[in-house]
């Protein structure tokens, strides 16, 4: 460091230099939902400039695409996003099942409504209460687990598996529902909108919750759209666009002809419209709306086969197709090419997290190195599909 | 001899470690390790309780922690885990004790010296029974509050010595947030001390005896501002003792564990020693100051049935401040597991611009109650 | 819009570098080899054209597709001498989407990068471009950003070869 000449004060103050410190989030980090590593140059409190580094949970799924065998590729799916393997089994079926033009059974169209809407609703509680585990409420966390429990049970009843479900398959689901498994369904269904009110009155309208959350990282509309973002990211901001309604795959469209659920938009009623409450409140309000989705399918759904003839060595037919749908973190889009052969030419897997992640580089700086965790936090992400 | 040394201290009231140390006559002890016995004595009880509150703390926190998340809490280490602390704090003990590359040796070793030395140096001025003290402070409540302020020192001289930046973050928030609700924290205890007349502890819960125990200072009939200075302090020492929702400085989701990130075994276990005293010695001036110290109806019937310096009449006294120093712990443990967290700056918005005037406000009132409105009371009077 | 409104639409507008479009059909009886084509339907797009290819799809006002959901690339098999970009559209506007792809040559494979027409291809392209090798030219920041900084080689072509050794560590 340079001695300092200075002379009268006025130099002096000049000559004092001070440097941004710069601090390392990650990869072990308890705030930053995986691992993954945020490099942010910091003065004092004020966060100046954020670069997240991400590839510490690559695992190479889509080379492994083009290497394994169609239905052989079906576990790998369910570990990118482990927090909703439902929905990641689906897009990967409905991508393949599209190339090869099979029509799906009802009855496994709807059971496999009642598990995507089930897993919605147990990401929604991980996301909310990890949520309030990094703002620092560490009970609503516990209470979310609870009814985390009872769902991940369901599944394992119904797969055998409690995280990574490899459950629908391409033509249907692996096996019918064991009896029982619906009544139990719906007692969870009735348990859950119980427990679901205690969630609101004791994080959601939380006043230190709110005045951590309310007018931060906020995302107007056409950042949004620029950036790409999906999911609740957009319906926070108060754009209304839902893949389940405008786009409908399986049985959805049929569902909101029903009546039977609607989609949550942020209104900006505690803060600016955007920002993190917005987010949080409406993956919150999502939940009862899948429980409503979960209800219809229990009251239509009948007896029947529940997986369509599917040879062991699948060849799909030649072509490329893209399906995206309606992830609990946003757009899970599958891109798959095929050359009529046993393996994948091309296996993208197009991750909401991944797309979702790239605005925390912009949202980051001028906020207080708090508010970061409280902007990573509200984006969802599961890093396992950031990296892939 | 020994009558000769002790004697020459101001003293008041009887104590029990001088009648003690009066009633033995050792001839052969040297007149200048007389003074150094009742030291050590004092110093040896006041280790073993902060050791003993700690301890108690601990498992009270997971039991409470425990039953709030609907779960259990320790419960294999003794009937409902109460080995569990003894347990702990074995295992800390075997800890590889290391120091950091980099990290300042000197300070590093000192810091948590400082922090539990400040609590241990603190508890001198406490009372443990009305007969069973080791000094009789009339500066009581200034010197308790001012020893506790020195654990800051300790706090940022941990954070800066661990070399790593998380720790200085939690180092700078914690002297922050001190210094700002310090100031609260002494201007909303004027008003019970202007009620009492006076600093010292006990003489503040003898002026609380009366109608069966329960004429304490909190209730509005005495002085109506007491109730909301009672709550200033309460927040005041919230943000004191860096509990939830000022726990900022061991912000668990964001600093990973702010200023003790570095630090693990005994050494760590030193500021969790500090932590827990200083809750439970912060309850303990709220009950002095506000529900009546050592008076309860269980100490008036104790007095009542045993006498006055009856050996029961002070476990009686002692049991009651004890539940009291654990009823506002349990509080602030189950605002803890309630509560998020409140972000550094609005911690410090609240401090300075809602509570400090709040609490001046409090202490213009209840001053301007106790000139003019007090003397008419017939129940405040004589 | 279904498929070929936005195909004529784009051809009224001059979409620049529109080349052609590829729809799925049926196996062709008449002929035993060809089996058809699967899936959906797609605009080819010269490769030095896209960004402003983009730019129309995005502010035509009866396109409005205002989302880039994916960009990313495709080697077709070890022979074939060509990459191809693939880009996936999307109009909440209209709710249609539209699949686009460019060819480039693997020898060189350098194209313009879309980031001034939507800021979700920053991250794509450079996904992109350290798994293909494809070099996003005007891309504000072309670091790795899956792989490690100093990796070598372009993981999902499909002539890569796995390191013997990376930094000591033996990788067989």
């Amino acid at each position: 460091m340079a001695e300092s000449t200075a002379t009268t004060e006025r130099e002096f103050m000049l000559d004092v230099r001070t440097q941004d410190m710069e601090v390392n989030m990650g990869p072990q980090h308890p705030a930053t939902h995986g691992v993954m590593r945020i490099l942010m140059r910091a003065d004092g409190e004020i966060c100046t400039g954020a670069q997240p580094h991400l590839g510490y949970l690559h695992r190479c799924a889509e080379k492994i695409g083009e290497n394994v065998e169609w239905l052989q590729y079906l576990p790998y799916t369910d570990r990118y996003d482990y927090l909703a393997a439902m929905n990641n089994n689906l897009g990967y079926s409905l991508a393949v099942e599209k190339l090869m033009g099979i029509e799906i059974p009802r009855r496994a169209l709807m059971i496999r409504t009642i598990c995507a809407e089930l897993n919605r609703i147990g990401s929604h509680l991980i996301a909310f209460g990890t949520y309030g585990l990094d703002i620092g409420a560490f009970t609503p966390f516990l209470y979310m687990f609870r009814e985390r429990e009872w769902m991940m049970a369901l599944f394992e009843k119904i797969c055998g598996a409690r995280l990574t479900y490899s459950y629908i398959r391409i033509g249907g689901v692996f096996n019918d529902a064991p009896p029982g498994w619906l009544s139990e369904v719906e007692r969870f269904c009735d348990v859950f909108e119980e427990k679901w009110q205690e969630y609101v009155d004791l994080l959601m309208v939380n006043h230190i919750f709110v005045q951590r959350t309310a007018n931060i990282g906020v995302i107007s509309p056409a950042m949004a759209l620029d950036f790409g973002l999906s999911g609740p990211m957009v319906r926070g901001s108060g754009i209304d666009w839902d893949l389940r309604r405008d786009m409908p795959y399986e049985l959805y469209a049929e569902i909101w002809k029903a009546g039977a659920f609607s989609i949550p938009l942020g209104k900006g009623e505690r803060g600016a419209l955007g920002d993190c409450w917005d987010r949080a409140y409406v993956r919150v309000m999502e939940m009862m709306e899948s429980i409503k989705i979960v209800r219809w399918c229990l009251d239509s759904i009948a007896p029947g086969p529940v997986i369509a003839d599917i040879p062991k060595t699948l060849r799909v037919p030649a072509g490329e197709a893209y399906v995206g749908i309606e992830n609990p973190r946003g757009e899970l889009g599958h891109y798959v090419v095929s050359d009529g052969g046993k393996v994948a030419v091309r296996c993208r897997v197009r991750g909401p997290s991944f797309t979702n992640l790239a605005v925390v580089e912009e949202l980051m700086p001028g906020t207080l190195i708090a508010d970061a965790v409280a902007i990573i936090g509200s984006t969802d992400i599961v890093v396992g599909e950031t990296d892939r | 001899m020994f009558t000769e040394v002790l004697s020459a201290a101001p003293q008041s009231g009887t104590n029990a470690i001088n009648d003690f140390l009066a009633g033995v006559k050792p001839e052969f002890v040297p007149a200048w390790a007389v003074p150094l016995t009742a030291v050590g004595i004092a110093v040896g009880i006041t280790i073993a309780l902060v050791s003993v509150i700690a301890m108690f703390s601990t498992w009270l926190e997971r039991k409470v922690s425990g039953h709030i998340q609907c779960r259990y809490g320790p419960m294999r280490a003794g009937w409902h885990g109460w080995l569990q602390p003894l347990a702990d704090g074995v295992k800390l003990l075997l800890k590889e004790d290391l120091v950091p590359v980099g990290a300042d040796r000197v300070m590093y070793v000192v810091a948590p010296a400082i922090v539990l030395a400040s609590v241990l140096a603190a508890l001198a001025a406490y009372p443990l029974a009305p007969g069973f003290f080791f000094a009789d402070l009339d500066l009581g409540i200034f010197f308790i509050l001012a020893m506790t302020s020195t654990t800051t020192i300790g706090v940022v001289m941990a954070g800066w010595s661990s070399n790593s930046k998380w720790s200085l973050y939690g180092a700078m928030r914690e002297a922050a947030q001190v210094v700002a609700y310090e100031i609260p924290l002494g201007i909303s205890l004027l008003v019970p001390i202007m009620v009492a007349g006076s600093f010292n502890l006990l003489e503040v819960s003898r002026g609380q005896a009366g109608m069966f125990g329960m004429d304490w200072y909190i209730w509005p009939w005495v002085n109506p501002f007491m109730l909301p200075c009672f709550v200033l302090f309460f927040i005041a020492i919230l943000a004191e003792t860096k509990r939830a929702p000022f726990d900022l400085p061991e912000a668990e989701s964001e600093l990973v564990a702010g200023f003790m990130t570095e630090y693990s075994g005994i050494r760590w276990s030193f500021f969790f020693m500090e932590e827990y005293a200083a809750m439970y010695l912060y309850s303990v001036v709220g009950a002095f100051f506000f529900f009546g110290g050592f008076e309860s109806p269980l100490t008036w019937g104790a007095a009542k049935v045993f006498g006055d310096g009856h050996v029961l009449y002070h476990c009686a006294a002692g049991l009651t401040l004890i539940l009291k120093g654990f009823a506002g712990v349990f509080l602030m443990m189950w605002l803890r597991w309630t509560l998020p967290r409140v972000r550094i700056d609005q911690v410090m918005t609240l401090g300075y611009k809602y509570l400090t005037p709040l609490a001046l406000a409090c202490v213009l009132g209840g001053s301007l109650w106790e000139v003019f409105v007090a003397p008419i009371l017939p129940w405040r009077n004589g | 819009m279904d498929f070929r409104g936005i195909l004529d639409r784009l051809k009224a507008r001059q979409a620049p570098g529109l080349v052609g479009s590829d729809e799925p059909r049926a196996a062709d009886p008449a002929d035993k080899k060809d089996k058809g084509r699967a899936g959906d339907p797609f605009l080819w797009v010269e490769a030095q054209a896209l960004p402003r290819f983009l730019e129309l799809c995005r502010d035509d006002e009866r396109l409005r597709f205002e989302c880039l959901i994916d960009l990313t690339a495709t080697d077709p098999s070890k022979d074939d001498p060509n990459l191809h970009v693939v880009v996936q559209l999307l109009s909440l506007a209209f709710r249609h989407r539209l699949m686009v792809k460019c060819t480039l040559p693997k020898a060189a494979a350098s194209m313009p990068s879309s980031v001034p027409v939507h800021r979700a291809a920053q991250w794509h392209e450079r996904e992109c471009g350290e798994m293909f090798g494809i070099t996003f030219t005007g891309h504000p920041d072309p670091r790795h950003i899956l792989l490690p900084e100093d990796w070598i080689g372009t993981p999902l072509r499909k002539d890569y070869v796995f390191p013997d050794e990376y930094h000591g560590i033996s990788c067989k």
